[in-house]
């Protein structure tokens, strides 16, 4: 059809009944689904903080709100870059959108590490476990719950990064599962084990420490993104362009949706303890 | 088409058919279709003996006009309809069809649809008194209500009265326990405060109350009223696990001065018999068990003597029976400790402090054993003793619970073996023993 | 005509497709083994639901039938507490999510994309996705009744928590053995499959329509299965996350339903319900769907009141969301709560009524044609009405109390769910087997079903309120002779003998008719939607041209304005000729790898703690990594699934309408 257009429409698709591209269709009414998801697991962390039982964990005992609220911040910061990768797609400009994905995913990979961090602090420290206390099983769950959400986006993300990549020619499934592979794993270790650390050094911990103890994960990490960046350096003509905006878009409804959630668990879960 | 047609009049003439013989063939083989359709069983909702299942059933009988009314109009205008516009010959089933797009008819439509909620606003209003009034004791008998603490087991009921406190041989004071039998007061409101053990059970006296459940963390209550002396039939409404069918319990009401006597009468410790004091209870009335009619011999429920009139067997078996060996009992006594009964089960006064079963003081008082499902005759007390996995499947009795062992134990490889061993001659002191527990 | 072009792609985004990656070669086989195995094909998927749908159907029946013959006399020892306990549970489950609810899909499949005029589901390869993870719930579910046959499996049976797996019946602490897993994760199972086959329904209604066919001349069928779609994806997610919590429980040591540890075992009960009674309406709405096509067809005249049975349908499924705590009037709710979803419910009964007073002005003035589905679908009426009345009985709380988990309730629902949903079900397959088999079902047969099922029916469950108010409890294995309920119960089970009669004699004639049943044409009813204007069974691209739509009852405008019509679809045949021909989208291997993948990972996570023991020894110490593994193989399948891209050929007619394949453009 009409592949050869010189300006695609971004806000209009004449192919479908509504004008909507099925695809962002899908993405909503998804998201309506997964409002639910969360609607459901708030409940449940308010109904039982609203009723607890005696020797429940006591919130403002267990939290850290200058943490929370700096990964929140940066959570919100990883939709802006978001919207500009749509933006910079939507013009066509595959390099810019790659660089706003990594963002995106780099800022993702700050706010779990801040989880992994706040997790294994409030385990190990405050002595809150899942099963321990009522609010432990409510809070990881619904926090994890978010978690995995973002998780998932960063490997969309990664996915949608990699797929940039692929050639106008064709072919190429063994070098785009090792590109993925690489993202994935950098991924993974920059908010299992760096953040995590970054955080950790921040509150005093010293590097040499965290280097030593850590090495073997921060060298794959480190193999990793050397690996990304070899991926990277190829420039043969690719086949993602201009007419893939919709895809980078109905990512990117996914990842603002995500944020959303997360302003109203900040909101329930953390703030409303303050007031 | 013409052949659809007189396929037509042969699946009538069929259905006809059918329908006339498997009448006949019920009305032959079961002889009392009226019974089908019978509503005077000992848990009927309609024959109501308090004033909160009397509202419920009210209040049903509100519906029951209403929708009644809507189906006879509905009904009668869907009828007329299919009779009246059936296609009757095969030009008629090819008919030209009208072009109208079908929009309904506003009129009618509006007109229906006000039509039904002023039908559902005669159902809403006696609904809505009727929410507030079956929730708790009216105002004005409040102060009169007893209350009473039931709590659900798997599989029965333990009823604790809370306003009769017993001094405990140690110190302190307990609330006369009972199990499975509920005697109140006839004519005074009484507030059963609903807790449970385990899961969740429903508390369902039909011709009482409506049933309420009885929730882990959440304290529900109920209320109702005996309009005058009577045994009533309950039973657990909440599917509760496997032996969740045999979990029923009565509730036994009495005249104010009866249940006088009966409080004093269970707050006594249990009863010893020596050779001298069944010496001079032969006297009193012999209790006469009907006879019993058992399928396999090991049937449930109660005898036919039984279920005539439970409210007098009832008050019998609140006397001695007439020939009682004080040494059988001796034995039987003996030997509810020897076999370990006494971990699970109390008998205030003599042995025992378990709370994991029945509080067994006054065991030989109730009508009936094993939560409501024997009645409680020599014969079926043997029954249940000796094999209560048969009758209660699952029960606790039988299979240990919470690290307490039963009839089985647990052995090495993951498996049970016995560990409770009882011979026919000590079932017999065994219950020689619980029936003189009057 | 461009526009209508366009809908012929399936993609919808309006580029030509690049080369993709391939790892297995695409399956192009249309039939045998690998065919059905990894269609994208709306139709065949729409069969293969249908097909298991049934087959679940019948051992839902069974289950049942074991049930009425354990209770035709009192304390009957035909079997134990404890199997009777699976057997309601599993004829609970089975009935509502692996018959009714699949055999909808089915319909959902069969019949959306065809009466929305389009050539298939939005993302055909996720409907198949939707397809293989129903079948992976299902096995999840009934594999506990391995340990009955083989007790090395020792699984303790069957689900035994009943349908509604109140908490703490759930709790390890109750039900140690692995049944209740199983349950958690079957359910989780189907309910994941719904959502995505929701997704897609709600795309392709919503986007995929013919030029033409705006919201207001949808098929009522295509409307309800819209309201359904949506029910559904804003119902499940409740009890999903209560499944989590109920799953998280028992393996990792919450506290959500724990007692001991603080929880609310009614928190379970309110989000049950809030997603079990917007189920009741997902059973319902598509059965007063498959109705309000039926009862036009044979009454030869339009829906009476199209804008309102529609209006009432959203109607039913707003406020289906805000009653649902009247499952649970008896739980101490308190007083006010307790009125207020009382008034609900009773408001509820409005549009449901409404519904019932159009069906009849549909009937009013018409030529009532009595075949078999118009049959049924008026039984649907009258026993429907009776379910719904007995419902109105129930939204009066306190009248409730007495009637809540006794055999009255039974009597209710399966009035409802049998009189109402079954036997719309059963005329909305006697209906459509024509289009899709190409043959008819023998009348005479078909009528000697319908009066087998309809008496059987009756004598069943018509007995059951009376039981109910003479305080019969539901889901007791055994009952005493001295309650009165003798009678009743024999009578229930007689008549639950010449229901299954019925219900046999009514497949055994479809299976018949299959080999033999007398062939037809493309509208053997004379009939109103666009089903109906293509060849029975439908070819796989369904429509030569997309059609044009110019009213409602699509197909009847057609077949009054023929030449009108004619000379529109040659123009468009053309039109889609000359770009290319029709696109038909490429079978795919992942979406069944990514089911059976999800079926190993939730059949080894439903064991985690469980040593994994092969041949008497123990291979693993807990099935940790076999889960992970099976997981693994969902996420590499959705990776290459991804990857593998939509793909697709194109089919180009020629002037007798017989289809010829072109090269796919993936190669």
């Amino acid at each position: 059809m009409s592949s050869h257009a010189a300006t695609i429409d971004h806000h209009h698709d004449s192919t479908t009944s509504t004008g909507i591209p099925n695809k962002k269709l899908l993405w909503w009414a998804f998201l309506a689904s997964d409002c639910m998801f969360f609607g459901t697991l708030i409940s449940t962390h308010l109904v039982y903080r609203l009723n607890p039982p005696p020797g429940n964990a006591i919130p403002t005992q267990v939290f850290n709100i200058e943490l929370t609220s700096f990964s929140t911040f940066i959570l919100l910061m990883s939709s802006l870059l978001m919207a500009l990768a749509v933006n910079a797609i939507q013009r066509g400009n595959v390099r810019s959108t790659r660089t706003m994905l990594l963002g995106t995913m780099f800022f993702g990979c700050i706010f779990l590490g801040g989880q992994v961090y706040e997790f294994g602090h409030f385990v190990h420290m405050k002595h809150m476990t899942l099963s321990n206390s009522l609010f432990g099983s409510t809070f990881y769950t619904l926090t994890g719950t978010h978690g995995t959400h973002v998780a998932i986006g960063v490997l969309l993300l990664g996915m949608m990064y990699v797929r940039t990549f692929k050639p106008a020619a064709g072919g190429g499934l063994s070098m785009n599962f090792l590109h993925m592979l690489a993202v994935a794993v950098a991924a993974g270790v920059a908010f299992i084990v760096f953040v995590p650390g970054m955080i950790e050094i921040i509150y005093g911990a010293g590097i040499g420490e965290f280097l030593s103890s850590h090495a073997v994960p921060l060298s794959v990490g480190a193999a990793a993104c050397i690996a990304m960046a070899w991926f990277a350096r190829q420039s043969s003509t690719v086949e993602f362009g201009e007419k893939n905006a919709i895809d980078v878009e109905a990512v990117g409804l996914y990842w603002h949706f995500v944020d959303i959630v997360w302003i109203i668990i900040f909101t329930a879960v953390y703030l409303l303890e303050y007031l | 088409m013409t052949r659809t047609r007189s396929a037509h009049r042969k699946v009538l003439r069929f259905a006809i058919a059918l329908i006339a013989g498997f009448s006949l063939a019920l009305s032959s083989g079961c002889n009392k279709l009226h019974q089908v359709f019978s509503l005077s069983g000992p848990q009927s909702t309609m024959v109501t003996e308090g004033p909160v299942a009397k509202s419920q059933w009210d209040l049903f009988m509100v519906t029951v006009y209403v929708t009644t009314f809507i189906f006879i109009v509905v009904g009668a205008v869907l009828a007329y309809a299919q009779i009246k516009f059936r296609a009757k010959s095969d030009a008629d089933e090819h008919a030209a069809v009208p072009a109208e797009a079908g929009h309904g008819n506003p009129f009618v439509e509006i007109g229906l649809i006000a039509g039904s909620v002023a039908l559902l606003v005669i159902i809403a209003i006696p609904t809505l008194s009727g929410i507030w009034y079956t929730h708790d004791v009216p105002e004005a008998e409040r102060g009169n209500a007893i209350d009473v603490t039931a709590t659900g087991y798997q599989w029965w009921f333990k009823f604790d009265y809370n306003a009769e406190m017993m001094p405990l041989p140690g110190g302190g004071e307990a609330a006369l326990v009972t199990g499975n039998e509920l005697v109140v007061p006839a004519g005074t409101p009484v507030r059963v405060h609903l807790r449970t053990i385990d899961v969740i059970h429903s508390f369902w006296i039909p011709k009482l109350a409506g049933k309420v459940d009885m929730m882990p963390n959440r304290p529900n209550f109920v209320w109702f009223k005996a309009d005058k002396p009577g045994y009533y039939y309950g039973q657990c409404a909440e599917y509760c696990g496997e032996s969740h069918a045999i979990m029923r319990f009565r509730v036994i009401a009495l005249s104010a001065a009866d249940y006088v006597k009966w409080l004093a009468n269970q707050k006594q410790p249990a009863r010893t018999v020596t050779v001298q004091t069944a010496a001079a209870d032969a006297a009193l009335p012999h209790v006469q068990f009907a006879s019993l009619t058992l399928n396999d011999g090991r049937a449930f429920g109660g005898s036919p003597g039984f279920d005539a009139d439970p409210l007098t067997a009832w008050r019998k078996i609140q006397q001695p029976a007439a020939s009682e060996n004080a040494s059988l009992i001796a034995a039987g006594r003996k030997l509810f400790k020897d076999k370990t009964c006494v971990s699970c089960h109390t008998i205030r006064g003599h042995d025992g402090a378990g709370i994991v079963g029945p509080d067994l003081t006054h065991i030989g008082a109730r009508s009936s054993v094993a939560a409501g499902a024997l009645e409680n005759t020599p014969e079926r007390l043997h029954q249940w003793i000796k094999d209560p996995e048969y009758f209660k499947p699952g029960n606790k009795m039988f299979h240990g619970f919470g690290g307490m062992q039963g009839y089985m134990k647990p052995d090495d490889k993951g498996g049970t073996v016995p560990n409770i061993v009882l011979n026919d001659q000590e079932i017999d002191a065994l219950v020689a023993y619980l029936h003189s527990l009057k | 005509m461009a526009e209508a072009l366009a809908k012929s792609e399936f993609t919808g985004t309006g580029h030509a497709p690049a080369k993709s990656f391939e790892l297995f070669a695409r399956p192009t086989a249309k039939t045998g083994l690998v065919g059905w195995l990894t269609t994208v094909d709306h139709k065949k998927i729409g069969m293969l639901y249908g097909g298991f749908a049934i087959l679940f159907f019948l051992i839902g029946g069974l289950e049942a039938l074991l049930i009425r013959t354990q209770l035709i006399v009192p304390n009957n020892r035909f079997i134990s507490a404890q199997l009777y306990n699976e057997l309601f549970t599993m004829h609970g489950t089975t009935m509502i999510f692996l018959a009714v609810m699949p055999l909808n899909a089915a319909f959902f499949n069969l019949l959306v994309p065809i009466q929305v005029g389009a050539r298939d589901v939005a993302f055909p390869r996720l409907n198949a996705f939707s397809l293989w993870v129903w079948v992976a719930g299902a096995t999840l579910l009934n594999v506990g009744w391995i340990s009955h046959l083989v007790p090395s499996w020792n699984f303790g049976g069957a689900p035994d928590v009943g349908w509604f797996g109140y908490s703490p019946l759930t709790s390890k602490v109750f039900t140690p053995d692995l049944s209740t897993d199983f349950w958690v994760l079957g359910i989780q199972m189907l309910g994941l499959s719904s959502i995505v086959a929701s997704l897609n329904f709600i795309v392709t209604i919503i986007n995929m329509r013919a030029p033409g066919l705006t919201m207001m001349r949808l098929p009522v069928f295509t409307w309800m299965a819209l309201v359904t779609s949506f029910l559904l994806i804003l119902a499940l997610p409740a009890i999903a996350i209560a499944l989590v919590e109920v799953m998280f429980d028992r393996n990792f040591g919450t506290n959500f339903f724990e007692v001991s540890g603080g929880g609310q075992p009614i928190l379970w009960q309110h989000l049950f319900w809030v997603f079990g009674h917007p189920e009741v309406y997902i059973l319902i709405l598509p059965p007063m769907g498959y109705v309000s096509e039926i009862l036009p067809t044979f009454s030869r005249k339009p829906l009476f009141g199209y804008p309102i049975v529609i209006f009432s349908g959203v109607a039913i499924g707003f406020i289906g969301f805000g009653v649902w705590s009247h499952h649970m009037f008896t739980t101490g709710l308190g007083t006010v709560a307790t009125a207020a979803f009382a008034i609900a419910t009773m408001a509820i009964a409005v549009p449901t009524g409404v519904k019932i007073f159009n069906w009849i002005g549909t009937l009013w003035g018409g030529h009532i044609v009595t075949r078999v589905p118009m049959m049924f679908a008026l039984g649907f009426i009258w026993m429907f009405m009776l379910g719904g009345f007995s419902g109105i009985m129930h939204a009066a709380a306190p009248a409730d109390a007495q009637q809540q988990d006794s055999y009255f309730v039974i009597a209710h629902f399966h009035y409802v769910l049998i009189g109402g949903a079954t036997f719309a079900l059963l005329a909305a397959i006697h209906f459509w087997f024509p289009k899709f088999f190409g043959r008819m079902v023998p009348e005479f047969w078909g009528k000697v079903s319908f009066w087998l099922i309809f008496v059987g029916f009756n004598c069943t469950f018509f007995p059951m309120h009376f039981l109910g108010l003479n305080g019969m409890p539901r889901r007791t294995w055994i009952y005493d002779s001295n309650m009165g309920w003798n009678e009743g119960n024999l009578f229930a089970t007689i008549g639950a003998y010449l229901l299954g009669l019925g219900i046999f004699t009514y497949f055994a004639v479809l299976v018949y008719s299959f080999f033999k049943g007398q062939k037809c044409g493309n509208d053997p009813w004379d009939a109103r939607t666009l089903e109906w204007s293509i060849p029975s069974p439908p070819p796989e691209h369904n429509f030569a041209a997309i059609p044009q739509v110019h009213a409602r009852d699509a197909w009847w405008y057609e077949k009054t304005h023929q030449e009108e019509i004619a000379k529109e679809k040659a123009a468009n045949i053309k039109a889609e000729e000359a770009h290319g021909g029709i696109h038909i989208p490429d079978q795919s291997w992942y979406p069944i790898i990514a089911g059976m993948g999800l079926l190993f990972g939730t059949y080894n996570l439903a064991q985690l703690k469980h040593p994994v023991v092969m041949f008497g020894n123990q291979v693993l110490g807990s099935h940790a990594p076999l889960a992970i593994a099976g997981l693994s193989i969902v996420v590499l399948a959705c990776y290459l699934w991804s990857l593998e891209g939509p793909g697709g050929y194109h089919i180009h007619l020629d002037a007798d309408g017989n289809a010829k394949e072109s090269g796919g453009y993936h190669h």
